[in-house]
């Protein structure tokens, strides 16, 4: 009978729009506008901090306000080219780009031109506190810079170690792609020791020691001691041992107070981290798959099966401000859900159970002494990278760190891990703090540490795409 | 509606085949890329790329994005068909594939309930399978069966 069936399918339709209005709901929340500024989404966090009107800035202002000859000057001029068997990105046609020296205390001015890449290109100085306007990061602290056009980093390098630097305009595949290169910054008075690089990249799955995929060599007699500043440019956290006793100099610039010798351990150095291992030739440096060969060591090591963990090496040392007296508290929470992002239907990332751009912003004041407890439920390790701050470790898993001050910027948080870290915010900006998996953070692993009164002229979106 | 409806659980069937065939071409491909020299750790497996990794990604693709919504539209389908018991087989189909995706990210934390996610996949792809070979609701004159009452109250 017609009046069943239409009350048949007039349920059938109610059920319809039962399953289907949630999820067109979900959908059309997850939508992003096509361009918008960093700081207009998600919700402000002030950690438990008093709301203070800062004193309005524009992010282009935070320049270094160092005005002279600068020391080093380096031109660096971006291309989409084919290199290490894959379609890449070089820098003065090289993969990875020329390393850039210099000394604690130098301005360093590097000329970016962007001569054929059709995204757009930024740097992004990795690990350098350099100035907001400084940071390279495409829709947040500049527009990229499109082909034809030039852009001029100017920063003074105050901390020595050794840094990186990467493209922050569709880093996920920039970066990947071998738009990177190294940052060495060498102590005021250079130390007479020998040193070598050690940068590694995986070009399409293809892991390169300083661009060649074979095994590099260093000339060191025996006995000699060389400081191997191991720069890992990945998405995942690579392990490195020597053969041989060795110790940790520094871990992401800056130096392990009083580090110890090691022994049958390996080193795991996150993605987007650095570490500065002292060794003794002969020794081969294992990188995973390729190695750096110091002096005539011969044959390869099987990886310890322990790792050195940062949080008891080294001895105690004063880290410059009190942790107990911070005035803001923020919580960054990693965790996975399925939903959508920007309309698309997945699983993604959350942070303090959103995902992007339902994040929180976490704002702070200058001065501010700021704890961060980060943790991670979300299946999958995450190398956290701020951007601007140096943090130290205060704890893991609620265990104090009884070693060296262990400052980072790029920490591995594995799965089920919680880290409590700390930082002064003494660089004003706004600052992404972002998973350095590239790709996640292209999935919304992203927010920012924002400081009060700071504005942006730039856009994400039409041509900036940071991550 | 009820073409549609057959049309769709053969699909999610044979997604459940593409999901089988790109997991086993992934982990050979991978074995043999290992086996060829290659150093695997969490670095180079983020962006590897070798005979096979394609695998992992429509593994991941079908998994996560393309069977779901066949599942939910599979159910919607399932309203308009008159199919006896429809929307069960629907809903335990969609059902099952919310318990395969949860159970394909927990087994990165605990492998064991890997073995679960095979043995799922088995049951989704037999269940879709028997949902489109059901029979049509049984038709009377003027008077709705018990089981397409049954389809009309949920």
């Amino acid at each position: 009978m017609t009046l069943v069936r239409h009350r048949r399918a007039l349920v059938a339709s109610v059920a319809t729009l039962v399953v289907l209005a949630p999820l067109v709901w979900f959908w059309q929340a997850s939508l992003i506008p096509g361009s918008y500024q960093a700081s207009s989404l998600g919700y402000h966090d002030y950690g438990g901090g008093p709301r203070l009107p800062g004193t309005t800035r524009s992010v282009a202002s935070l320049t270094e306000q160092v005005h002279r000859t600068p020391d080093v000057r380096v031109t660096l001029t971006a291309r989409r080219e084919r290199g290490h068997g894959i379609d890449g990105y070089t820098l003065n046609h090289r993969s990875p780009g020329p390393t850039i020296r210099a000394r604690q205390g130098q301005l360093v001015e590097v000329r970016l031109v962007n001569a054929s890449v059709p995204d757009g290109v930024t740097l992004h100085w990795h690990g350098v506190d350099v100035p907001n306007a400084e940071d390279g990061v495409a829709g947040v602290t500049q527009d990229a810079v499109r082909r034809g056009h030039d852009f001029t980093y100017r920063f003074v390098v105050r901390h020595a170690g050794t840094y990186w630097y990467h493209s922050h305009q569709v880093s996920h595949e920039q970066v990947a792609g071998g738009l990177l290169g190294a940052l060495v910054v060498e102590p005021a008075v250079a130390s007479p020791g020998r040193e070598a690089l050690a940068l590694v990249h995986d070009y399409g799955g293809r892991r390169t020691v300083d661009g060649a995929a074979a095994d590099r060599r260093v000339d060191a007699p025996a006995g000699a001691h060389v400081r191997v500043r191991v720069v890992n440019t990945n998405n995942g956290q690579l392990a490195t041992w020597p053969t041989g006793p060795y110790r940790v100099l520094a871990v992401d610039g800056h130096d392990v107070h009083e580090p110890g010798v090691v022994r049958d351990r390996s080193v795991i150095v996150a993605a987007g981290g650095r570490v500065d291992l002292d060794v003794t030739a002969p020794a081969r440096v294992e990188l995973s798959g390729v190695a750096l060969v110091v002096g005539s060591a011969t044959g390869d090591a099987r990886r310890p099966t322990r790792t050195l963990d940062l949080l008891r090496y080294g001895t105690p040392a004063p880290i410059g401000f009190d942790p107990a007296t911070a005035t803001r508290h923020f919580t960054y929470s990693i965790g996975r859900r399925p939903g959508f992002l920007g309309g698309r239907p997945g699983l993604w990332w959350t942070i303090n159970g959103h995902p992007y751009p339902d994040v929180p912003m976490f704002t702070v004041d200058t001065g501010d002494v700021v704890v961060m407890r980060i943790d991670n439920h979300s299946g999958s390790v995450h190398p956290m990278h701020l951007h601007g701050h140096h943090v130290v470790v205060l704890r893991r898993n609620d265990i104090r760190a009884t070693g060296s001050p262990w400052w980072t910027d790029s920490l591995t948080v594995a799965n089920n891990d919680t880290y409590d870290v700390a930082f002064v915010a003494d660089n004003p900006g706004v600052w992404i703090d972002h998973c350095h998996n590239l790709p996640h953070a292209s999935d919304g692993l992203v927010t920012h540490l924002m400081y009060e009164g700071v504005t942006e002229p730039y856009r994400i979106g039409s041509r900036n795409h940071p991550e | 509606m009820r073409t549609a409806y057959r049309v769709v659980a053969y699909l999610i069937a044979a997604g459940v085949a593409v999901q089988a065939a790109a997991i086993a071409f992934g982990l050979f491909g991978l074995s043999k890329w290992i086996e060829d020299g290659a150093t695997v750790d969490k670095s180079s497996i983020e962006d590897a790329s070798f005979n096979g990794s394609a695998g992992f990604s429509i593994h991941f693709i079908t998994g996560t994005m393309i069977i779901p919504v066949l599942a939910i539209v599979f159910l919607i389908f399932s309203f308009f068909a008159h199919v006896r018991r429809s929307v069960l087989w629907a809903g335990l189909v969609l059902l099952l594939v919310i318990v395969q995706v949860l159970l394909g990210f927990l087994s990165f934390v605990v492998p064991g309930l890997g073995a679960l996610h095979a043995i799922n996949a088995l049951a989704i792809l037999v269940l879709a399978i028997v949902a489109a070979r059901v029979g049509p609701v049984p038709r009377r004159s003027g008077q709705a069966t018990p089981s397409g009452t049954n389809e009309a109250r949920v």
